[in-house]
């Protein structure tokens, strides 16, 4: 297991590992479970649901290229091909890797191409043009009166798995994964958090966990955490609707080539393909009711990049909300998918930061910001290797806290064995 | 962590419950069933012809009874058990080894037929209609 | 938006009661699938209420439960699918496994036999556009060969199997047998063993499936194949790796 800096423990005078606790085990908590563990710190993850209950298990599971972002939000441009190229270095065997296409439509589309392929080199997309007759016949199914198709490297992942990858390599360095415990409070000494209270779902009890830091991972609930401290998260939950098709039209991820709106992507994940999404602000993430008219907006835009869509049933439909962070004056639609992490010891509360805002293209990214300001604020130098290394696989995570323990042995070098994991 | 444990609730019944399931499982039940009644009856006729040790005034009293209808209509279902199991059995002899694996409620549909029409006529001649 | 007021017997156990049901009824969109029927309940009516629930769109297999006795995946299953307007839907969680709390059972057995088949989750895709676990048929969807971009060897995509454990639920052999590695972990041995070309990796993964639990316990009851909701056809994938075994003894026996 790697050690911490043997400073602190000199400083404080005693062997003690401190203890962070990260609230949400979606992503972005999931993620950084898995860094502060590598890191050699005593991480306990509280979620009230299963793993993946919330905003992260019912995304549009694209990994994203960075092209969608290029031109209008470079900077999660940027942050999100950095991150594509990690993941598939990480956890190839969790990743359609089928590449997207943009493709256009309209005349506006094709004007905007170029904005497009100066936004990718500028952000260091991989992107290139490729002939409407190969694009037709890579997507058959493609609408065949498309202008111009540009190919760049996105992906597809499955985000139950991808954030169980994570959690269970951070249990194999020693992190307790606590589900179904819901936070009810945080503990404060003054204005300062100390720990949390929370209810064990299973058995009804209240139990009060202090322990040396509190990372407030819970999406669009991290107002609503934070709020139990006093202090505000400037973040609008911001819904969207997505649509599974009952089979698969397409390869590749199909994208329109102009900026993001509406039904503009169509994802493909094993044998269903989802349209997706919308945007609307929300007061209470749990309460979210599906617009009978965004489920419609979603098959007619899809109908404009496969046109067959109008002829294969719903297998299904979902709507989250995304933590979005606010910044004044700027429209739903418009606002970055950047992420930020907030040390609410400037707000006079210390003891509790929380991270937000974000993809989970970008969930490594965003671990590694708020390990870095973890280890800052609780005085350790432990470096982030998390960009090279591969996760356990994400079996493990069930095997690992099961009751019963029967042994089924595995193959001679199979990488369930979890020992690979350690670095 | 304390987990309920259905298999102790009941165990030995759950193998037989039928409720929404479709026909693989009746074939399985069936065969199950009409395979404990063969049993049984094998060892009833080895009782039975034990008999034929015990000279012909024992066998011929056991044949008068054997002759009436609560005996024959017994038959019948004897004889439905063993064209059921034995068909099934061929059914299950094709399917396990992979032939047919995707007709198997075909040929379950297909063995039930025969066995009712086989049934009826062995039936009209046990009554002797 | 036409809205149903739907009533939903759910069972309940929490560690240290008696198990039993509780009665719910909820106001939901008559387009609504069972999973947010279920998700209204935990909402609006009882917050202990534990459940499973990622993707809502088949894809995680977090969420498979019993409904009305058959298991489903709620978030593909419309209530009006289930419901016939009067009596109340039952949701039950999943047989043969053991039960944490309500709907939530036990996956750690369940996994070790998946880790012990090894099947790696992403395979080579087929060469035909659509691609579909249903049997619906699309009126004029034909399929449409595929041709590969320059810069690919093939194309790929997630295994059918999404581990959900209805088969396993399903499977009578299962309840008779605690260590059965079950259709699921059986048609994975069968994945896992087409892809691999390691004969030391082929003699496991064939050791486990001719083994005491292996599949030679099965009887044939196809429930597995018939409740599977990504058509995976563990019974055909179980009768296939029988075939292979008694041809490789059969191999043995003429001294190959």
């Amino acid at each position: 297991m790697p050690r911490i800096d043997d400073n602190w423990a000199k400083r404080e005078g005693q062997n003690i590992v401190p203890h962070v606790l990260i609230i949400g085990a979606g992503s972005t908590g999931s993620a950084a479970a898995h860094d502060l563990a590598q890191r050699g710190l005593r991480v306990t993850v509280i979620e009230r649901g299963e793993v993946a209950f919330g905003t992260t298990g019912r995304n549009h599971c694209l990994l994203h290229s960075g092209g969608r972002y290029c031109v209008t939000d470079p900077e999660s441009g940027i942050e999100c091909i950095e991150e594509n190229m990690i993941l598939r270095k990480i956890m190839p065997d969790l990743l359609e890797l089928n590449d997207g296409l943009f493709v256009a439509i309209t005349e506006a589309d094709l004007v905007f191409k170029d904005r497009f392929l100066q936004g990718c080199a500028a952000c260091h997309v991989p992107a290139r043009e490729i002939s409407v007759e190969h694009a037709l016949a890579v997507e058959p199914f493609l609408n065949p009166k498309i202008l111009a198709a540009i190919q760049v490297p996105d992906g597809v992942f499955e985000p139950f798995r991808f954030c169980l990858a994570f959690l269970a390599t951070a249990q194999e360095n020693g992190a307790t994964i606590r589900t179904y415990s819901e936070v009810t409070d945080l503990l404060c000494a003054g204005k300062n958090v100390t720990g949390v209270r929370i209810r064990d779902q299973h058995t009804g009890k209240q139990e009060a966990l202090k322990v040396d830091l509190v990372v407030n991972a819970a999406g669009p609930w991290a107002g609503e955490i934070a709020a139990k401290a006093g202090v505000g998260v400037p973040e609008i939950p911001t819904a969207g609707v997505m649509v599974a098709l009952d089979c698969r039209l397409n390869n590749l991820v199909l994208n329109r080539l102009n900026k993001p709106s509406d039904g503009d992507i169509i994802v493909p994940q094993r044998a269903t393909s989802v349209i997706g999404t919308t945007s609307w602000a929300v007061e209470n993430p749990d309460l979210i009711t599906i617009p009978p008219e965004h489920v419609d907006r979603m098959i007619t835009q899809g109908q404009q990049l496969i046109p067959a869509v109008k002829k294969v049933p719903m297998r299904a439909k979902m709507a989250v909300a995304r933590p979005l962070i606010a910044r004044s004056g700027i429209a739903a639609r418009e606002l970055s998918r950047t992420f930020e992490c907030f040390d609410h010891e400037r707000d006079g509360t210390n003891g509790f930061v929380t991270i937000t805002g974000g993809k989970t293209t970008t969930a490594r990214a965003m671990a590694e910001k708020v390990s870095d300001m973890v280890c800052r604020k609780l005085d350790i130098s432990a470096e982030c290797r998390t960009r090279d290394t591969p996760l356990c696989s994400y079996r493990l995570f069930f095997q690992q806290r099961g009751s019963r323990n029967q042994s089924f042995v595995g193959a001679p070098g199979d990488r369930s064995s979890g020992r690979e994991c350690f670095r | 962590m304390s987990t309920l444990n259905y298999r102790k609730l009941s165990r030995s019944g759950r193998w037989l419950d039928v409720r929404r399931r479709r026909l693989g499982m009746w074939a399985y039940v069936l065969n199950r069933i009409t395979g404990l009644g063969l049993v049984v009856y094998l060892y009833l006729h080895l009782g039975v012809l034990s008999l034929l040790l015990r000279g012909p005034a024992a066998w011929d009293s056991f044949v008068a009874v054997a002759r009436s209808p609560y005996v024959l209509a017994l038959d019948v279902i004897l004889l439905a058990g063993i064209l059921i199991h034995g068909l099934n059995g061929l059914r299950i002899a094709l399917t396990g080894f992979g032939i047919g694996v995707g007709a198997q409620k075909a040929l379950f549909v297909v063995i039930m037929v025969i066995s009712a029409v086989a049934l009826w006529v062995a039936a009209l001649k046990i009554f002797r209609v | 938006m036409n809205m149903l007021k739907v009533p939903l017997q759910i069972f309940r156990y929490k560690p240290g009661q008696t198990p039993g049901y509780d009665t719910f009824t909820v106001e939901i969109p008559a387009t609504a699938h069972v999973i947010d029927a279920i998700d209204a309940v935990w909402t609006s009516h009882d917050h202990s209420l534990a459940f499973r629930r990622a993707c809502h769109h088949s894809s995680c297999g977090s969420c498979a439960i019993r409904i009305n006795g058959l298991e489903k995946l709620p978030c593909v299953t419309r209530v009006t699918d289930v419901w016939d307007g009067r009596s109340q839907v039952r949701l039950d969680p999943l047989r043969n496994f053991p039960i944490v709390s309500d709907l939530v059972v036990d996956r750690a057995d369940f996994f070790r036999r998946m880790s012990a088949a090894d099947m790696a989750m992403i395979c080579e895709a087929e060469a035909f556009l659509p691609f579909t676990v249903d049997t619906f048929a699309v009126a004029d969807l034909e399929p449409k060969l595929v041709e590969l971009p320059e810069n690919f060897s093939r194309f790929t995509r997630f295994e059918k199997c999404i581990e959900c454990g209805i088969c396993m639920s399903a499977c009578p052999t299962m309840a008779a047998d605690e260590k059965f590695l079950g259709p699921a972990g059986l048609a994975a041995i069968h994945q896992a063993r087409k892809k691999t070309l390691d004969p030391v990796k082929v003699e496991h993964l064939l050791g486990l499936a001719d083994g005491e639990h292996g599949v030679w316990r099965c009887h044939s009851a196809f429930e597995c194949t018939e409740a599977c909701p990504q058509a995976v056809d563990p019974a055909g994938k179980i009768m296939a790796l029988r075939r292979e075994l008694i041809a490789r003894r059969f191999l043995k026996m003429l001294g190959k």
